[in-house]
């Protein structure tokens, strides 16, 4: 970072970086702004200059019944999703940390690749197939489908914390008197549990997110995503902009919370070596 | 097998697909001794230990543990504690807490616990840090809770997988006596494996020298020092000046060495094996230097000065004999005051014949 | 020393193994099938027949489609990652490691906004009222139309893209050995021609991975053609959806699906051999 470079470095060629730096950033925070703002203004057609600051838009949302239902089936979707690929993704990953096994790469495959399936293949899949096994077109579909999406994510930030583990402390417990299940409870549970409540801070956020599956596989039963979908498609409203920016806190708040727990006990076992 | 046994390893093979760790060990753990286990990486002496604490399974052979063969006892069935290199504290648990949790394993009751892990607390000089995490303790305090957390079972013998590689140089040493002694007061039975000759020498009673999987010397360290057993333990230590050739009947009571760069004598009775090829090793401060040749010394050798290192008050003087065989003269400063020590000067090394130590291996 | 399969062992490593084979893989293989299915009055019924197939393999819009999507997506991975690099670069190489962490940080933030949101937030700014022409309006140039066009559909694809690309790019710059960089000034090898002949080749492995993951996303993407793009032209992704509402005609949907992962395959397969190209591992 220092040193000899320093001679080398010109000054208008590291101000225009750093400019770039912020067009980069104000490209990728300006929908994420306008959505947040918009929200608050009371035209019907948003655009500048802002019309006057209310909450109507937020009252629309708040007294729209659909959008409660669509609010509650995100949540319990949610909730329900973060819990299964969490302890799937956890076991997923435990397996890779601690195993050797014929076909291990299929196996990691099969846990990793769906988030790269595009989501509308993936959608149209799982609705042809679920229908066919009478499962489509209620919230069991749902959670089904999002947690094919969102385990891959939670198997690989319990694997990136399993990684940071000194490898003989499972050993060591299992010397000290601990089974291999109290070794677990005891040792690699404690030991992954801010990667663990991670998980499941990030898996319900993607799954919050998740719409496009969601749309071909739910029928009535809407999530929050699919009824901006909706907003979407029917008239341009700033209704969507309210439920964006509530969205928006909800998922910010819970990965926040899952970086506080990742960072803050990484970087206290880091000061270790 | 004696009444103080406390483990045998009876032709014990591990192999790892077709690598083999370990071929064929046979061996016994004596109670209450400090047995160091040496030999450079990838000589199975790790393999060795992990077997005895139930971590690998051998492929052949039985291990027992006061008599009982213990191959299928799983790790966590055996009361065989380890230190582990790097120490494996549990980082989300306080030193009380490490240190309680072989007893909470084996379900002991709280009270209980904390009175036992306590003792070993004030044991190990680590009390006042108790409720501390261990990345708060500096590198010698968690040795000590590494210690503590594995004899808190009082087991009867308590196994080292090189603890002290990590530490720095004066701390090591440090933490040697603080081992031999808390060895010598328990009379618990410790396993030491390491890489280091003078962790090895300094703390064990017995110390056995492995290679690619094979036991090359056991013995106590000042007989593996003065008698090496092979001319592998002997270049492994690298303390002696090594020759090789053919024995023959001696001028005085031993045989002779015949070797490219003459005759030895030798101390040795080795009247059953005269006309085979042997292997002599004499030690590098047994070896003795002189700027003219010794009138009255029965085996002297040329040699030219090609290097000399000094560290603290002791020399060591590398010469070169015809040949090209290096030979190694290690004296006090005062010893070598009388010697022109040039580079490329002519000098003359000579020892005793009692000095000469002929390998017994065939 | 214990063995691989136990109750232990499975109990961790089976649920997944299960969801994933049952609510993955299946639902693939089933789309195989459905490929192969026929539909006669709106009724689907199990068949083999290849009709579908050629059916659609027939088509002239699907062709437009496929050749479209394809163009679309390259276009996206080009232009996503020759915007995203100065930034990874100047993020690697000229912020302080704090600096570098916010920035990091602020990158993922994207990842936990609804992508549908961000879309319709980009229809405030370019709708022919909107932001922009609103402010080129004071500058007295415009309007222009900007919503409904390929453009669009770009700037729905560089929202897609735009920030995983920065992140991969940057962590494929943070692990160059510095001192590859200073040896190469010290051969007086000027900054650009550094970036060019040192820096780009080290990183080329993530700089690819980077630039597939941004066509993976734009080639399946439906939401920027259809709200920014106007869903003109057509692409895969919109044929899937056009081809599901109408009448049932979820095997031919099937075919496309099928298009679109077997040319994804042979993309991530070529990109993949090129990524790696020359390396050991």
């Amino acid at each position: 970072m220092s040193g000899a470079a320093d001679m080398n470095r010109n000054r208008a060629v590291n101000w225009a970086l750093l400019a770039y730096i912020f067009l980069a950033y104000a490209f990728v925070f300006a929908p994420i702004a306008a959505s947040f703002v918009f929200s608050f203004n009371s035209d019907r057609f948003p655009s500048i200059p802002l019309g006057e600051f209310t909450l109507d838009w937020y009252r629309a949302v708040a007294t729209d019944p659909l959008v409660w239902d669509g609010a509650r089936n995100t949540l319990v979707v949610g909730v329900v999703v973060g819990i299964i690929s969490t302890v799937m993704g956890f076991g997923a990953a435990y397996t890779d940390y601690r195993y050797r096994f014929a076909g291990k790469q299929v196996y990691l495959a099969l846990a990793l690749l769906p988030p790269t399936i595009p989501v509308i293949i993936l959608g149209l899949a799982m609705l042809a197939y679920l229908s066919r096994i009478n499962l489509s077109g209620n919230a069991l579909s749902v959670i089904i489908s999002h947690v094919v999406v969102c385990a891959p994510f939670a198997m690989a930030i319990v694997r990136l914390r399993l990684s940071q583990m000194d490898p003989a402390l499972e050993p060591a417990a299992w010397n000290l008197g601990a089974s291999e299940w109290m070794a677990m409870r005891h040792v690699i549970v404690p030991f992954c549990a801010p990667a663990i409540f991670g998980a499941l801070f990030i898996t319900m956020a993607v799954s919050f997110d998740e719409f496009a599956v969601a749309w071909f596989v739910s029928g009535l039963n809407e999530t929050l995503p699919v009824k901006v979908l909706g907003f979407l498609q029917g008239q341009v409203s700033p209704r969507i902009n309210a439920i964006g920016t509530f969205v928006f806190i909800l998922s910010m708040t819970l990965v926040i919370l899952a970086q506080l727990l990742l960072s803050g006990r990484s970087a206290k076992t880091a000061d270790k070596e | 097998m004696s009444r103080d046994t406390l483990v045998s390893f009876d032709g014990v093979v591990k192999r790892f697909g077709s690598f083999v760790a370990v071929q064929k060990l046979d061996f016994e753990i004596r109670k209450g001794e400090f047995l160091a286990i040496m030999g450079s990486s990838g000589c199975g002496k790790t393999t060795t230990l992990r077997m005895l604490a139930g971590l690998e399974a051998p492929t052949e052979g039985v291990i027992k543990l006061s008599g009982k063969p213990i191959n299928d006892l799983p790790t966590w069935s055996r009361d065989t504690p380890m230190v582990w290199q790097s120490l494996a504290l549990f980082p989300f648990l306080n030193v009380r807490e490490n240190v309680e949790f072989a007893l909470k394993m084996r379900g002991v009751g709280k009270a209980e616990r904390r009175r036992r892990a306590e003792q070993w607390l004030d044991r190990m000089q680590i009390a006042e840090f108790a409720e501390r995490n261990i990345s708060q303790l500096s590198g010698g305090q968690r040795q000590r809770v590494a210690l503590a957390r594995s004899l808190v079972v009082e087991p009867e013998i308590l196994l080292l997988d090189e603890p002290l590689s990590a530490l720095d140089a004066a701390l090591k040493v440090r933490m040697q006596s603080v081992l031999k002694n808390l060895q010598r007061e328990t009379g618990i039975t410790f396993v030491y494996v390491t890489h280091s000759q003078s962790e090895a020498f300094s703390m064990a009673d017995r110390v056995v020298i492995m290679s690619r999987g094979v036991i090359e010397q056991i013995g106590t360290p000042q007989e593996i020092y003065r008698t090496p057993g092979t001319r592998f333990v002997a270049e492994f230590l690298g303390s002696s000046n090594i020759f090789q050739g053919r024995l023959v009947p001696g001028d005085g009571g031993g045989a002779a060495l015949d070797t490219p760069l003459g005759r030895f004598e030798t101390g040795a009775d080795a009247t059953a094996r005269l006309g085979t090829t042997a292997t002599m090793t004499v030690l590098d401060t047994k070896t003795h230097l002189a700027a003219a040749r010794p009138a009255h010394a029965r085996n002297v050798l040329p040699v030219r000065m090609i290097g000399e290192e000094f560290v603290g008050a002791t020399a060591t003087i590398y010469l070169e004999a015809a040949g090209g065989q290096e030979i190694r003269v290690q004296k006090g400063h005062d010893e070598l005051s009388d010697i022109p020590l040039e580079i490329g000067r002519e000098l003359f090394v000579y020892w005793e014949p009692g000095d000469a130590h002929v390998i017994s291996e065939a | 020393m214990r063995r691989s399969i136990s109750l232990y062992s499975l109990t961790f490593s089976l649920p997944l193994l299960i969801w994933q084979v049952l609510f993955f893989v299946f639902p693939l293989l089933f789309l195989i099938a459905l490929s192969f299915w026929t539909v006669r009055n709106f009724v689907m019924s199990p068949d083999f027949d290849p009709v579908n197939w050629t059916t659609m393999y027939g088509r002239a819009v699907f062709w437009q489609a496929y050749g479209t999507t394809l163009a679309l997506a390259a276009a996206a991975a080009a232009l996503t990652s020759i915007l995203a690099f100065p930034a990874a670069y100047a993020i690697a190489f000229k912020l302080s490691d704090t600096a570098r962490r916010w920035a990091i940080f602020l990158m993922v933030i994207p990842f936990f906004t609804s992508y549908l949101v961000r879309v319709y937030s980009w229809q405030i700014f370019l709708s022919d009222n909107g932001i922009i022409n609103v402010i080129l309006g004071w500058l007295g140039l415009g309007p222009f139309t900007m919503l409904n066009t390929v453009g669009a559909t770009m700037v729905g694809y560089l929202t897609l893209g735009f920030p995983l690309v920065v992140l991969l790019q940057l962590f494929s710059l943070i692990f160059i050995d510095r001192t590859l960089i200073e040896a190469a000034h010290n051969l007086r090898c000027g900054r650009l021609r550094t970036v060019f002949e040192v820096v780009i080749p080290s990183a080329r492995t993530g700089l690819v991975i980077a630039a597939l993951f941004s066509f993976i996303l734009s080639f399946g993407d439906f939401v920027s053609p259809v709200y920014l793009g106007g869903g003109e032209p057509t692409t895969l992704s919109i044929l899937i959806t056009d081809t599901t509402k109408s009448g049932q005609q979820w095997p031919r949907a099937a075919v496309v699906a099928l298009t679109m992962i077997g040319t994804l395959m042979i993309v991530a397969f070529g990109a993949i051999k090129f990524a790696y190209r020359g390396k050991s591992t």
